[in-house]
């Protein structure tokens, strides 16, 4: 179950880009998960969505495009800024 | 535009990433890389299931090492969820072994590694094991700053693991097929059918058959090791020490 561990490092990874975009919130983010890349994306959704409760992606649908790569990607965000 | 106080409506714009999701991992783990090449360390990720037989290869590459009179400096750092009993199996079988304890965690991670190599005198060895945590999944996704993955499948584990685990075998640069000693006990496993399975998922087959029990395919092994250790330092292979050994 290390789908946990890398929701944790993606949250990580976008509160840097939140605070140097000065953006609000968080309202849609999405993934790439390839077939090889040893992850499940229905854990991965799983983990998702008790990570994002009351944080700055409380209103930010996931979106997982799966291919048959080894990708594991945080690919793009869209950020409500003032 | 808001009218009924002029805050402004919120504007929703796409910001683009592009990048891994453990990108910060992969920092610390080209960190590793850097610090192992600059040392001239061999840096051995091992993984396998629980049981798999990892702690005991490595136990038995320490006598071959001590039979052959290479005179290898070889450490390890042993990742389990609890206990150091690898550690101290590793120690009494002449081997410089530090325990990663994960607590939780499934796999090792590059800063995991990092902190490990703190309490290791690293720079002084030819190579270093990370035995990471017993599990076919976790452990494939993370770059450890490794020069190399070698994973151990035991012949007890059945024919068919590497089809149900095929990442794990895919990122093998080398499968040691343990525990062949049992072979004659296990009339149902099929050593060829098992390197089948193997060529199905790995890129570029390769595959040991050992026994750490009775030393069977460790030549193949140490020659293997030898391959993998770093020539930058002229003599280093001739150069013999003292001291802490294998």
């Amino acid at each position: 179950m290390h789908e946990y561990s890398l929701v944790q490092a993606m949250f990580d990874q976008m509160e840097g880009i939140v605070a140097a975009q000065h953006a609000r919130s968080v309202r849609r983010v999405r993934v790439r998960i390839g077939s090889l890349a040893g992850v499940d994306p229905t854990l991965f959704r799983t983990a998702y969505e008790v990570f994002r409760i009351k944080t700055f992606c409380d209103e930010a649908p996931l979106e997982i495009q799966e291919d048959a790569s080894d990708a594991l990607m945080l690919e793009q965000l869209e950020l409500e800024v003032a | 535009m808001c009218v009924e106080c002029g805050c402004g409506d919120p504007k929703i714009v796409p910001y683009d990433v592009h990048e891994r999701l453990l990108a910060g991992n992969d920092r610390t783990a080209r960190h590793n890389r850097e610090h192992f090449r600059d040392h001239n360390v061999a840096a051995i990720n091992l993984m396998g299931s629980p049981g798999a037989g990892k702690t005991a290869i490595l136990e038995a590459t320490a006598r071959a090492l001590g039979r052959t009179g290479a005179s290898a400096r070889v450490g390890v750092l042993t990742g389990d969820l609890a206990t150091d009993n690898d550690a101290n199996r590793l120690r009494a079988a002449g081997l410089v072994a530090e325990t990663i304890t994960t607590v939780n965690a499934c796999h090792l991670d590059a800063d995991m590694v990092h902190r490990g190599l703190h309490h290791l005198p690293w720079r002084t060895f030819d190579y270093l094991f990370i035995e990471n945590v017993g599990n076919l999944v976790c452990p494939a996704v993370y770059d450890l700053g490794q020069d190399v993955n070698v994973v151990a499948l035991s012949v007890t584990e059945g024919e068919d693991k590497p089809l149900k685990y095929p990442t794990m075998f895919h990122k093998a640069d080398l499968v040691l097929i343990t525990k062949i000693d049992l072979l004659p006990l296990l009339p149902d496993i099929s050593l060829d059918v098992i390197e089948a399975n193997l060529k199905c998922v790995m890129p570029v087959p390769r595959v040991m058959r050992v026994s750490a029990r009775t030393g069977e395919g460790f030549d193949q092994w140490m020659t293997w090791l030898k391959e993998r250790r770093h020539h930058s330092v002229p003599g280093h292979d001739a150069e013999v020490r003292t001291g802490v050994t294998a």
